[in-house]
């Protein structure tokens, strides 16, 4: 017996009812995440949940094995606990891996912490922080920004200034012309912005010219691999501005191996023991620094401060639906250079 | 009195649920060979444990030259003046023959380190003195089975032990090899060191030893000397019932199944011969004349660049092993634990595997039908495991070559390959092969039989094809066949 | 009897252990681990390790792994975002390529490990530095603002539980049937059993291998559409460790180095395990250097108990 399409479409249909109503049933169940996030997001009822004298804070990062973050943010977070009195605690993989700080984030917010301070890693994180946010749990985001999101408030520094920053002292430090190569972890938002400002200055001047843009991952041997590489390549090099914890102390390694400590101009980020103890031998001209521990005591203390409601701004802030804390803060930058290093060195 | 080089008393062992060892005493003279016979689980190797110091018995002791010897490891042993050659080759592939035959005790120089001289010149001399011609630096890696049991057996005697203890030394050897092992155990012998030698080859045994011990099941069954005991005596002890043997109706009138015109590789050429339905074919040849090597071109295994295979006169192209299991050929190969088995996999498993793969009716495992299968199978070829769901890992040598013969039948061949059906197999289990086999020609099918046992040959097979340097040196009819022809065409 | 599978299979055993561990957090954090809520969001943490581990299960079956997973995760992900945002393919397409292009890094790697002969460790490690560049190349510092339909797939609700736990659940059925029922996926058991025996049975191994490392690719494939999916954004940093993290659940799921056990279900409850233990941490306000010592002293423990086990079962034979 022939069959056009259709009936065996039909019979295939009815022999599989059961499929069907299954694939139907799963088609119609399924619920689509909304449009725009942001409108649904409700007035935050901040504080009214909160059990004050059972209070909590946790302050989710990733990496939070890597020895700035320890020394830095997690001391200041640490001390500022004990000088409230209040529980705080520290979550998140031991690696860089921001979707694993986001199932942290994610998990974390079920235990219902009174507050919530969040590394700003990359932008992927904002729906992890807009679901904190409309659970009602202040939350705040430091280091980094994340724009994106709901955030309560934001304590960082501003990476393109940190590349400005280095590319002037680059500017000055090298007489306005010359090779420049610079090096950090590609692919991150931050470090990109920095790369950005430092370009922007050197625009000015035509004089520099920019041989190379190079990624250490974050890892002191393979900073000084390239630079040595660089220094062979380019003999005439200039100066180097090192973006990441690491480049610092490595492109400072390849350049004392090579002979040019101080004919190569240095500039980098942090201000680790290695980093200050370069910046006093001359061998770094000028670490821009950031002010690590400000950004989590006052996160922290912004907090402490929407549950608190330090600072009541109406009758009721969460029935306003606005936010008692500053939105956003710069804390600055820290220019450390040989004549004040030794303020640094404990 | 005169004091035995070593002397077993009342040794007892048990593994939780076994009894291994029960009771068993023996003695050994010094400069005696005597030779250890039973069947696969009969307790020989639980026995060496003991004696080479990785088993400690449950009850009894050991005295060497009349004193309690008393072994927490191989070292003890070996340092007490025991030393055994093991079945599975110890050697380090990558190392050279000299250092493996003095592993631990290589000659050093003053500054501690390694003196290769010396090594090799120490090696040379031992293998002269052995009668074996390798060259000491040569890699361990690079030699034939053969050999390698040689360099196993000169690193025993690098020791220069008071017990030599053989456990199935001559499996992988040449014919020649074995004249040359034999050689040296003479000269042992003059010298006053005992051999205590395991085989499961009667032949050798009745050849070197001067007294034979038989286990079965655990229990000592006497010591005889070998004068004036009969093979079929030593067999009846060992097996303890009479090996009934189906004789071999042959019946020339099947048609030609395979057909192999002109083969050739760069292991072999112009190989060409045919097999009809019913007929038993024997591959005799020395170790690597390309026996196996032939097998493995007819079952799609290895490419060859001349020739044809033809099946019921139709040529047919070989890729991969499927091609030819589709065809109905089949292959049991000779090294059942590397080649053969599935070992951490069960009974059911290793007995279908081959037939679902040669059908293409169905995607989906029938678990039943395997199960139906595997048990068919076991009921015809009597294998004797607990369960169909016990693992081959633990099953005797005899019923591992069962469970690939059920594997092969399962997918209903036309042509079985087989490469030394009864290697590592003990003598009842042996016997049930054989008449497995027989029963398969019978009922048509057609094979090939490739071994080194020339008795298993001349009485299993209807033709025999003597394999040299890879070009087929003669060819016998059962009838006129013996023992010197073969081997004066394979040599 | 009963007792016997139980310790011997490492499914059961690992339910049980599971079942415990569950009942005990539920006592000791009744307000916070035994909801619906974190009960989910554990499942969603663990759906795309899962749907790796599914793969990596397979592979481990025939006795080899691939390390280059955790970066075709990324890759896949950024490369089918870059795909939409700068080519401005639709949805459907770009995923296909996506999925098209791990299909193709499976292949390479796959042909190069069965037919060249080259060793899966070192292969897979090359390839996951190629791979990982690759992604890097393709999305910079990342791609967010993804279209909308392509973050419906891993953002939307099936009866409140996101939807990549129900791919992780369907894909873990799926393989669990296969690998069960169905001759061509036996044959990895055969194959990690013994390799040259299987070829010698009629199974082609290396044709069989080559499709074990292109489904292995294609389901990490799977995997970074979903996460780029659900986080709304492709990270080129996405699967950093993650091939160790699912060779740990693989093995602790019941898959041996050597070849020939595991069973798919294993898979799943591995992940499951890690992501209970992981979960319950978080809870309990372990810091993450404790995370992974405590995971590595519970994969030790487990193989090293089931060692004990084994060993004793085997002399009991």
């Amino acid at each position: 017996m022939m069959m056009n399409g259709r009936d065996m479409f039909i019979r295939s249909l009815v022999r599989y009812r059961l499929i069907c109503f299954l694939i139907a049933g799963i088609v119609i169940g399924c619920e689509l995440p909304p449009r725009n996030s942001a409108t649904i997001t409700r007035a935050v009822s901040v504080g009214d949940s909160v059990r004050v004298g059972n209070e909590e804070y946790v302050m989710i990062t990733t990496a939070v094995t890597m020895p700035m973050y320890v020394h830095h943010d997690q001391a200041a977070f640490i001390k500022w606990g004990k000088a409230r009195g209040v529980k705080v605690s520290i979550l998140g993989p031991a690696e860089w891996d921001v979707p694993a700080q986001i199932n942290t984030i994610e998990e974390v917010i079920g235990t219902r912490p009174t507050g919530l301070l969040i590394n700003g890693t990359d932008p992927a994180i904002a729906q992890a922080i807009n679901k904190a946010v409309a659970a009602g749990i202040p939350t705040v985001v430091y280091d980094s920004d994340i724009p994106n999101s709901d955030r309560h408030a934001f304590l960082g520094t501003d990476w393109y200034e940190i590349g400005r920053m280095q590319g002037e002292e680059m500017v000055k430090l090298i007489g306005s012309k010359g090779k420049v190569a610079y090096m950090g972890i590609l692919g991150l938002t931050n470090m990109e912005q920095g790369f950005l400002g430092m370009l922007d200055v050197f625009k000015n001047y035509p004089g520099i010219e920019v041989v190379g843009k190079y990624d250490d991952k974050a890892n002191v041997e393979t900073a000084a691999r390239i630079t040595s590489d660089v220094l062979s390549a380019h003999p005439d090099i200039a100066g180097f501005c090192g973006f990441d914890s690491n480049s610092g102390p490595g492109i400072a390694l390849a350049v004392k191996e090579a002979g040019k400590a101080g004919k190569v101009k240095i500039t980098t980020v942090d201000w680790e023991p290695e980093h200050l103890a370069l910046v006093k031998d001359g061998t770094i001209s000028m670490l821009a620094g950031q002010k690590r521990e400000l950004f989590t005591w006052y996160g922290a203390q912004f907090l402490f401060d929407m549950v608190h409601q330090t600072n009541r701004l109406s009758h009721s802030d969460a029935a306003a639906g606005i936010t008692n804390v500053p939105s956003t803060i710069n804390t600055g930058l820290l220019k450390i250079t040989r004549e004040n290093v030794d303020e640094f060195i404990k | 009195m005169i004091i035995p080089r070593i002397d077993i008393a009342d040794i007892s062992k048990s593994f939780p649920g076994v009894k291994a060892l029960k009771h068993v005493s023996l003695s050994v003279a010094a400069g005696e060979v005597h030779a250890l016979c039973g069947e696969n689980g009969a307790g020989k190797s639980t026995l060496m444990n003991i004696l080479s110091g990785n088993l400690q018995p449950d009850e009894g002791q050991i005295f060497l030259n009349g004193n309690a010897f008393v072994s927490n490891g191989p070292r003890d042993a070996l340092r007490a003046g025991i030393a055994v050659v093991f079945q599975h080759l110890s050697l380090a592939e990558e190392v050279s023959v000299a250092e493996n035959i003095f592993v631990n005790q290589q000659p050093v120089n003053r500054f501690g380190l390694i003196d290769h001289a010396l090594l090799n010149k120490n090696s040379r001399i031992l293998l002269e003195e052995l009668n074996i011609e390798l060259d000491p630096s040569s890699i361990v890696g690079s030699l034939s089975p053969a050999q390698r049991q040689m360099v196993e057996i000169a690193k025993a005697l690098a020791k220069d032990p008071q017990v030599l203890i053989l456990d199935e030394p001559t499996a992988s050897l040449t014919d020649e090899s074995i004249r040359v092992l034999f050689e040296i155990i003479v000269r042992l012998k003059k010298r006053g060191t005992s051999v205590i030698y395991i085989s499961h080859r009667l032949a050798e045994i009745f050849e070197i030893a001067d007294r034979v011990s038989v286990l079965k099941d655990g229990e000592f069954k006497g010591t005889f000397p070998r004068k004036g005991l009969s093979r079929e005596e030593l067999i009846q002890r060992m097996v303890g019932r009479e090996i009934k043997t189906v004789p071999r109706t042959r019946d020339e009138s099947g048609e030609v199944i395979l057909d192999v015109a002109g083969l050739s590789s760069h292991k072999f050429s112009n190989i060409s011969f045919s097999l009809r339905s019913g007929e038993i074919v024997g591959m005799a040849g020395l170790i690597g004349a390309g026996r196996t090597e032939i097998a493995r071109a007819i079952f799609g295994i290895d490419n060859y660049n001349e020739g044809e295979v033809r099946l019921r006169g139709k040529a047919i192209k070989l890729s991969h092993p499927i091609d030819a299991i589709r065809h109905g050929i089949g292959y049991v190969t000779e090294d059942r634990k590397k080649l053969g088995l599935f070992q951490e996999m069960t009974v059911t498993d290793n007995i279908a595997v081959s037939k679902a793969e040669s059908t293409t009716e169905s995607n989906f495992v029938d678990k039943y039908a395997a199960l139906r299968l595997a048990s068919d199978y076991r009921t015809r070829l009597s294998i004797a495991t607990s369960s169909l769901d016990q693992l081959t890992v633990s099953l005797s040598g005899g019923n591992q070559q069962k469970v690939l013969l059920a594997k092969w039948l399962a997918t209903s061949p036309e042509v079985l390959i087989i490469d030394e059906p009864t290697h590592g197999v003990d003598v009842g289990a042996k016997q049930e092969i054989y008449n497995i086999l027989t029963d398969l020609a019978r009922n048509g099918l057609a094979l090939i039989v490739i071994s080194s046992e020339l008795p298993e040959l001349l009485s299993l097979c209807d033709r025999i094809l003597v394999v040299r340097r890879g070009e087929i040196s003669g060819v016998l009819s059962a009838g006129e066949a013996t023992e010197e022809m073969i081997l004066s065409l394979a040599m | 009897m009963f007792l016997k599978t139980l310790i011997r299979d490492r499914v059961y055993s690992l339910l049980v252990l599971l079942i415990i561990v569950s009942i005990v957090a539920a006592i000791i954090f009744p307000a916070t681990f035994p909801t619906f809520g974190n009960v989910s969001q554990l499942l969603l943490n663990l759906s795309i390790d899962t749907i790796v581990a599914v793969g990596m299960m397979i592979l481990l079956i025939s006795g080899v792994f691939d390390l280059s997973v955790g970066s075709i995760v990324a890759f896949t992900g950024c490369l089918t975002a870059y795909l939409m945002e700068f080519y401005s393919l639709p949805v459907p397409i770009a995923l296909v390529l996506g999925l098209c292009s791990a299909l193709m890094i499976g292949w390479l790697n796959g042909y190069l490990i069965a037919y060249q002969g080259i060793n899966p460790m070192i292969q897979t490690l090359a390839m996951m530095g190629i791979v990982r560049g690759g992604a890097l190349l393709v999305s910079g510092s990342g791609i967010q603002n993804l279209p909308y339909w392509f973050n419906a797939i891993g953002q939307s609700r099936l009866l409140g539980i996101q939807m990549p736990v129900w791919y992780m659940l369907l894909v873990v059925f799926l393989f669990a049937f296969l690998t069960n029922k169905t001759i061509f996926f036996r044959r990895y058991y055969f194959i990690g059993s013994n390799e040259k025996a299987a070829d010698l049975s009629g199974i082609r191994v290396k044709r069989m291998k080559l499709f074990a490392f292109m489904l292995s690719a294609a389901l990490a494939g799977v995997a970074g559409i979903l996460l780029s999916s659900r986080l709304g954004t492709a990270l080129p940093t996405m699967g950093r460790g993650l091939e160790l993290r699912v060779i740990t659940a693989v093995i602790l799921g019941g898959a041996s180095l050597s070849g020939g056990s595991g069973k798919i279900t294993g898979a799943l409850m591995g992940a499951l395990f890690m992501g209970v233990v992981a979960n319950i941490m978080v809870i309990a306000r372990v810091s993450g250097y404790w995370q992974e010592i405590i995971l590595g002293i519970i994969l030790i423990l487990t193989l090293w108990a089931d060692n004990l086990v084994q060993r004793r079962y085997k002399l009991n034979l």
